[in-house]
């Protein structure tokens, strides 16, 4: 009886939930702590909820601190994409902030590595 | 003198219907830069946030519980809980006991909120009702309990222990003082080792797990009692695992006594808990004041 009246009210929040949450990182590319032999030439980002474009941004640096991005980042939908310029093998830093349409901010941060050819 | 004060006051009435007009961006339950803390069951967690934990319930040692907790925001950070519950109880050798426990108000305020170092600190203050209760299983006396809790993540570890980042510790340290001088007052103390695979997938290196695999969280609670005037700890020990989607969470965990004096059974503890910051974000899921209603 316990677990039939959990399922019930799980089911009911489901139904009923709004589509509006925080953003959290779905899947990137490059993922994190990915080894690279091609030097990727933009970040994407999807998140699992609509992010507010003002308020969403990414960022990537390589290991001196030295942003690499080859433009402005690109929020649309639930999505980031941030080109890059030509990545030397190295380690890089993807830094992120996110803010949902209803207002929830998170953020996160992750390396990936281009090996060298 | 008089012209620098009007100016001040009229820089600070610029100020502030500038802050009315800007978005404002809400910091919700269990957030602390790039780390997300669940909720726990067994002890409670730092954070001032809409949520609803519906049911809890709680089985073994001769005795079933099923209760409730839901947190209100009143400003950002401060908030006021209502906590209850019924029990069913049924010792070895003595007559059942049923019906609703003592309810508890606890304010409480998240003083603390560091991103950088994934550090939260909150103060609480718990009124549990004495009286508001059934006789047969509530004290007819009220107890206070003020409280410390706080909540800190390790992503800040270096690259060579990488792998240990998504762990985070919660903790609560609290001392309850009953409102009858024949009762012992303790020493509360709980916690929570926890280890996120979201923060894992998404912070440290991805594992390619599928997204159900990903929100889950291994813990170890613990919630223990140590009587300042009388009688030993007691207290158990919970190994378990949540599941935290975007609206709900989900929880159970073993309950394991850690002596005699806290029981012989191992029971259960499981949960059903809203989000309520991200079910209703514009009502009833912002503070009352100073929200982004």
């Amino acid at each position: 009886m316990i677990p039939r009246v959990m399922l019930v009210a799980v089911a009911i929040a489901g139904v009923s939930a709004p589509a509006m949450a925080h953003a959290f990182l779905d899947r990137a590319d490059p993922a994190a702590g990915e080894n690279l032999q091609v030097a990727p030439t933009r970040i994407e980002l999807h998140f699992t909820e609509p992010l507010e474009p003002a308020f969403s941004a990414v960022t990537v640096t390589d290991e001196s601190g030295r942003d690499v991005s080859a433009g402005p980042t690109i929020v649309g939908g639930s999505e980031m994409d941030l080109p890059l310029k030509l990545l030397a093998p190295g380690r890089y830093r993807v830094t992120w902030h996110a803010v949902s349409v209803d207002t929830h901010r998170t953020e996160g941060k992750y390396n990936f590595l281009v090996l060298p050819p | 003198m008089t012209k620098a004060f009007f100016t001040l006051h009229a820089m600070g009435f610029v100020l502030l219907a500038l802050s009315l007009c800007l978005p404002q961006i809400a910091h919700a339950h269990g957030v602390v830069g790039d780390r997300f803390f669940p909720a726990t069951i067994a002890s409670d967690d730092p954070f001032a946030a809409d949520e609803l934990a519906l049911p809890t319930i709680g089985l073994g040692n001769h005795e079933e519980d099923y209760d409730f907790e839901y947190t209100k925001t009143i400003f950002p950070h401060v908030a006021v809980s209502l906590e209850g519950g019924y029990v069913n109880a049924h010792p070895p050798g003595g007559p059942n006991a049923t019906g609703w426990d003592n309810f508890e108000i606890t304010p409480m305020w998240q003083f603390v909120t560091d991103a950088d170092s994934e550090f939260v600190a909150s103060a609480g203050m718990g009124f549990e009702i004495g009286g508001s209760g059934s006789k047969s299983v509530a004290d007819r006396f009220t107890t206070y309990t003020p409280e410390f809790l706080f909540g800190k993540g390790f992503g800040g570890l270096p690259d060579s222990m990488a792998l240990l980042r998504p762990l985070a510790v919660t903790g609560v340290l609290a001392y309850s003082i009953p409102g009858r001088s024949t009762e012992s007052k303790a020493v509360e103390w709980s916690g929570a080792l926890e280890y996120s695979l979201l923060y894992l997938q998404n912070n440290v290196r991805d594992q390619g797990l599928s997204e159900f695999v990903a929100h889950l969280t291994p813990l170890v609670e613990f919630a223990m009692s140590s009587p300042t005037d009388a009688g030993g700890t007691t207290g158990t020990i919970n190994p378990g695992i949540l599941w935290s989607g975007q609206y709900i969470q989900l929880g159970v965990e073993a309950v394991i006594p850690v002596n005699h004096a806290s029981g012989d059974t191992v029971g259960a503890l499981m949960q059903l808990h809203f989000y309520v910051d991200d079910i209703l974000p514009q009502s009833l899921g912002t503070p009352i004041f100073g929200g982004n209603r």
